[in-house]
Parts: structure tokens; C-alpha cells; sequence
């Protein structure tokens, strides 16, 4: 290592300029609003005693965003529990593994608002979802033949969350695969060639070894998921737009910022978000902060 | 006749296929179905499940039957601006990769391999952004997208006298450099590039320096070529997270003309006006088809490139 401060500096500069700029000048600045009024015309700012959080504080709405985020993470071990399973069946030494891999990823490259528009017709009124659901329940005899399943996914209020999961699952599951198909594939072979001389079957092999010998992963998915939980809201934005009372911590920010702009509340909602994933995230880097 | 074993391993493979296939079906349907939704000839058969999967087209008789029709991706080009969208997504995306790139690289070499004043401080303080949630600087980052612009004009007024305010379209709001200037310094891409100049041999740099190279020319003429790997991979995640950006790219990119694919179709499709659903299905397939073919040839990085982010 050769000691030149300059020299060091001149490379970090570009970083570490604009870091400053976009990264850590938010961090002060959003808190800074939290607390003022921000007039948009002129970008005045004005010192309102509190009014932003006493507002958040008293508003149904905030309530509402607050109770779906929290309600969100019905869908973390969802994911976890499927994309480990995935992953399991992927790490087959069969063939088309490759293919199966990249099939399930690709939710995960597909933009999110153009897959979200295709969900759109899916979970429309008339739309895929049902129809599929009404052949089945024609198939079972369930329903009368001129009676079809017309369930409103997106706008039924005791529904529309769900539907978010079920696309929120369709797009992570791949990414969350590929995390566990590494932790996977660092238990050696033995291990399980073992148990099956011993006569363990699949159930008893996925439970006894594969569970505990991807723990580090699954501390770390899970984590991931939570904070990628507590923070969603492109997905409310893309399928319902906040309608059929859908509204997340996250979107309430955005709205209030970018259809109302009321930056100040916006900041101040925004700023409780930020509390509670920075608890979550400094419990993650315990985890796995020596790693 | 098969004995029992063989028999149990033999179910065993099928069900797992099947499993497989199950998933896969569960995966891939929404661009499957709007495959087939976009080549059929008009949406009679959309919304029945299955043939809805298979494009239908009519003939003169009126009648349906299996075929395929490509009419309506043309329509897309006449509909929306598509080739203005695909052309602001790649100008985006280039800057975005190569600024990505560059300032990941520069940042990285002294923080792996330089003893300076401040470095811990400063590498603690990059890896601990990743604890923020992003989402809560889009307000932050517009007023400050504004006030450059504003800020570009003034300079321009000042400088040369003039008040064409055609500095502020450079970095301003509706600018590429607005969209891309954000996200480029990240904490994930200096991570990444610290872990791989950190894995090069001693040996190799001392070398160079007794051969007389500047800290320039190590970093450019031995570093750089024994990390290609890592920095493909990251030219390659950003490609891929750039083009499917949406939400800042949409605060930013106000004027159609400016938006990339992400946001102008998305806007298109979902707004007052779009047309036929044909057309709005042929165009889905248009925008994900080129970051599909990108994925066939480099999906390796993304499936198991990625055991290091692990461990």
C-alpha cells in the first residue's frame, strides 16, 4: 500500500461528490422538511411546529398505509418458503436445470410497470384470472355452467392487498431462488448421500438438513424481504394506484409528495419509514455485519 | 417388469418435472399470454382459458382459427412513439452503465489499495447507505434536479448573455444526465469493485511501480484487465436495473419526448387514450423482448454470478 492522500481523494472525488449530493444531502434535507412547510412555487420554507407529523399522526389515511405495510409481510414467508423450494428443485443435477433457472428469473427482469399492466388483464374483472377460475370451477362442477367467477382482484378492498402479494410473489420469488440455489449449493454432497444410506426420505432430508445447513441464508433472505415488505409501493402503484383503500407507508409518501406536493408531510411520513428500516437493517448487520 | 425401486425413482422424476413445469407455467403466462394476445387478430378469444393462449385469427368466413397476425406490432410503431422511447431507454442506459462503471472503478482502487486519511470512515459511510431506503430521497433529489436546472440557467444567462435556457435541458428536469446523475454512485457498485481489486496479487502492482507506473496507469493497464469479470458484471446489473427503472426516470422525464420505454409505454397503455388491446399487449412484448435476449446471453451473471453476494 502506498500512502498519498491526494491521489486518493482525486480518485474518490466523482463518488464521493455525488453520493453527497444525491445520497447523504437527502438524509439531512428530508429530515429538515419533516419539520417545515415547503411552498413549491417559490421553494419557501417555513417552521410549522410539528404540524406535519401531528397532521400524519391524526390522519386515517396514514393509518391505513401504515396497517397494509405491516399487513404486507403476510407475504415474506410466502416467498421464502416457495423460492427455497424452487431453488431445491432447480439444484437437481437433472437436465434443463439452466432452462427451469432462467425461466423463473425472468419475472425478475421484466420492469415492473410493464408487468404490471399485464397483471392489470389479469386481474380484471372479466379478465384472466377469472376466467381460468371458472373453467376450473365449470371442470369441478362447482358453480352452474351459465354462472361464472367474477371476483374483482384490484378493487374489492378485502381482496386487492392479496392480489399485490400474489404479483409481488411472482416477481421475487426468482430472485430470492438465486440467493438460495448459493447457499444450497455449499452443503456438500456427502452430507446428504449420507442420509440416504441411512434411509431419511425427502421429507425428513429437507426438514433435518437442508433447513438448518441454509439458515445463514434464510436469516438473510427473510431480512431482505421484510425491509423489501415494509417498503412496498411501486407495486400498489403500478396495479392499483392506491384504489380499493391500498394504500402503503410508501405510496402515502409518494402521493402526498408528487400528486399533492405537500413535501413537508411527505417528508415526515418518509422519515418515520426510514426510522423503522433503519432498526431493521442495523439488526441485519448484527446478523451478518462480520461477514 | 420394473421393481419397486426403479419404479419410485422413475414417479420421483416425473413429479418433479412436473413441479417444475408448474412453476415455470406460473412464471412465464403473463408474457405468454400477451405473446399470443398481441399476434391474434382481435381479442374474441383473450379472455377464455386456455385457447386464450394460443393467437387466433379470423378468416373471411368470419370464422376463428389458429394463426397468427403481426398487424398490430406494426400498429405500435404508428400508435406510440415507441422508437423515441427505445432510443431515450438506451441513451439512458449507456450513461448509466458507463458512469456506473467509471466511478465505481476510480472509487474503489484506493479504497482497496491506497492507505489515505479517512479511508475506513469513508468506506463505512458508502457500505452504510445501503441501510437507507431510496425511496425516501425522490423528494430530496427533484428539488435539487429543479434547482440545478435552474441553476444552469442562470449560469447560462451570466456566462454568455443569453436566454435560450438550453443549459438546463443538459441536467435539469427532462434531462438525461437529471435520470442518470442519481444513481450512479452507488454503494453496491464500489463494493463490488473493491472486492475484486482486493483479490489481485501484490506482486503484480509492486511491479508496476517499480517499473516507474503512475497510480493512472496501474489502475488502467493492470488492474482493469485482471478484473474484466466484475466489471462486466456490473456493467451488466446496471444495464438491466437501468432499463427497467421506472419511478425516478417517471418524476424526472416529464415531456413524452424525453421518456424511456419503462415510462412512456407504461403511460401510454395505462392512460385516457391507449388504443386496442392488441396493440397494448404487441407493445409489452416489444419492450420486454430486448432485455430478454440480452438475459439469454448473459443470464450466467445473474444465476450464479452472484454466489459472492452471499458468502
Amino acid at each position: 500500500m502506498k500512502n498519498s492522500n491526494f491521489m486518493a481523494y482525486f480518485f474518490l472525488a466523482p463518488a464521493l461528490i455525488l453520493m453527497g449530493v444525491f445520497v447523504f444531502w437527502p438524509v439531512g434535507f428530508n429530515t429538515y422538511l419533516a419539520f417545515n412547510h415547503y411552498e413549491i412555487a417559490g421553494g419557501a420554507v417555513e417552521w410549522n411546529n410539528f404540524e406535519n407529523f401531528k397532521r400524519i399522526w391524526e390522519e386515517d389515511l396514514f393509518h391505513q398505509a401504515v396497517k397494509n405495510s405491516l399487513f404486507f409481510l403476510l407475504v415474506v414467508p410466502a416467498i421464502q418458503l416457495g423460492s427455497l423450494l424452487i431453488a431445491k428443485l432447480v439444484n437437481n443435477k437433472m437436465p434443463g436445470m439452466t432452462f427451469f433457472r432462467a425461466v423463473y428469473y425472468i419475472p425478475v427482469i421484466t420492469a415492473i410497470s410493464i408487468a404490471g399492466i399485464v397483471w392489470q388483464f389479469v386481474f380484471k374483472y372479466d379478465g384472466m384470472l377469472n376466467s381460468f377460475l371458472t373453467e376450473i370451477v365449470h371442470f369441478l362442477h362447482i358453480y352452474p355452467k351459465e354462472q361464472l367467477v367474477d371476483i374483482d382482484w384490484l378493487g374489492d378492498p378485502d381482496i386487492a392487498m392479496y392480489s399485490i402479494m400474489i404479483f409481488t410473489l411472482w416477481k421475487g420469488l426468482g430472485y430470492y431462488m438465486v440467493l438460495y440455489l448459493a447457499g444450497l449449493q455449499a452443503i456438500p454432497a456427502e452430507v446428504e448421500e449420507a442420509a440416504i444410506l441411512d434411509g431419511a426420505n425427502a421429507w425428513d432430508r429437507f426438514w433435518k438438513i437442508t433447513i438448518p445447513m441454509v439458515k445463514p441464508t434464510i436469516l438473510l433472505c427473510t431480512m431482505l424481504s421484510t425491509i423489501g415488505a415494509l417498503k412496498v409501493f411501486l407495486e400498489v402503484l403500478v396495479l392499483t394506484d392506491g384504489k380499493a383503500e391500498t394504500y402503503t407507508a410508501l405510496y402515502y409518501v409518494y402521493d402526498q409528495a408528487f400528486r399533492n406536493y405537500d413535501f413537508g408531510v411527505a417528508a415526515a411520513a418518509g422519515l418515520v419509514v426510514t426510522f423503522f428500516c433503519m432498526i431493521l437493517a442495523a439488526i441485519q448487520f448484527r446478523f451478518f455485519g462480520e461477514k | 417388469m420394473f421393481k419397486s425401486k426403479e419404479l419410485n425413482r422413475i414417479f420421483s422424476v416425473v413429479l418433479q418435472y412436473a413441479s417444475l413445469s408448474a412453476f415455470g407455467l406460473f412464471t412465464m403466462f403473463p408474457l405468454l399470454w400477451a405473446l399470443s394476445f398481441g399476434l391474434s387478430s382481435d381479442g374474441s378469444y383473450a379472455y377464455l382459458f386456455p385457447d386464450s393462449f394460443l393467437p387466433h385469427v379470423a378468416d373471411e368466413a368470419g370464422g376463428y382459427g389458429i394463426g397468427a397476425t403481426l398487424v398490430w406490432f406494426e400498429r405500435v410503431f404508428v400508435e406510440i412513439p415507441f422508437s423515441v422511447y427505445f432510443k431515450n431507454s438506451v441513451i439512458i442506459t449507456t450513461l448509466a452503465v458507463v458512469g456506473t462503471v467509471v466511478i465505481s472503478v476510480l472509487a474503489a482502487y484506493p479504497l482497496s489499495r491506497m492507505r489515505f486519511f479517512g479511508r475506513n470512515f469513508i468506506f463505512v459511510a458508502i457500505i452504510a447507505t445501503l441501510m437507507l431506503p431510496q425511496e425516501t430521497a425522490l423528494v430530496p433529489n427533484y428539488i435539487t434536479i429543479v434547482k440545478l436546472g435552474n441553476f444552469a440557467d442562470w449560469l447560462q444567462l451570466t456566462l454568455t448573455g443569453s436566454d435560450a435556457a438550453t443549459w438546463k435541458k443538459l441536467i435539469g428536469m427532462n434531462s438525461y444526465l437529471g435520470v442518470v446523475l442519481p444513481g450512479v454512485a452507488g454503494a453496491f457498485g464500489i463494493f463490488l469493485m473493491k472486492q475484486a481489486f482486493e483479490a489481485v496479487p501484490q506482486d503484480l502492482i509492486d511491479a508496476a511501480r517499480v517499473d516507474g507506473a503512475t497510480e493512472m496507469q496501474i489502475l488502467w493497464r493492470v488492474m482493469l484487465p485482471v478484473t474484466t469479470p466484475s466489471i462486466a458484471a456490473l456493467a451488466i446489473f446496471t444495464l438491466v436495473n437501468q432499463w427497467n427503472e421506472y419511478i425516478w426516470s417517471s418524476i424526472v422525464m416529464r415531456a413524452k419526448d424525453m421518456q424511456p420505454l419503462a415510462v412512456g409505454v407504461f403511460n401510454d397503455l395505462t392512460g385516457p387514450l391507449s388504443g386496442s388491446q392488441n396493440t397494448l399487449m404487441a407493445a409489452i412484448v416489444l419492450t420486454v423482448i430486448p432485455v430478454l435476449i440480452f438475459f439469454a446471453f448473459t443470464q450466467r451473471y445473474f444465476i450464479s454470478g452472484m454466489d459472492g453476494a452471499v458468502k
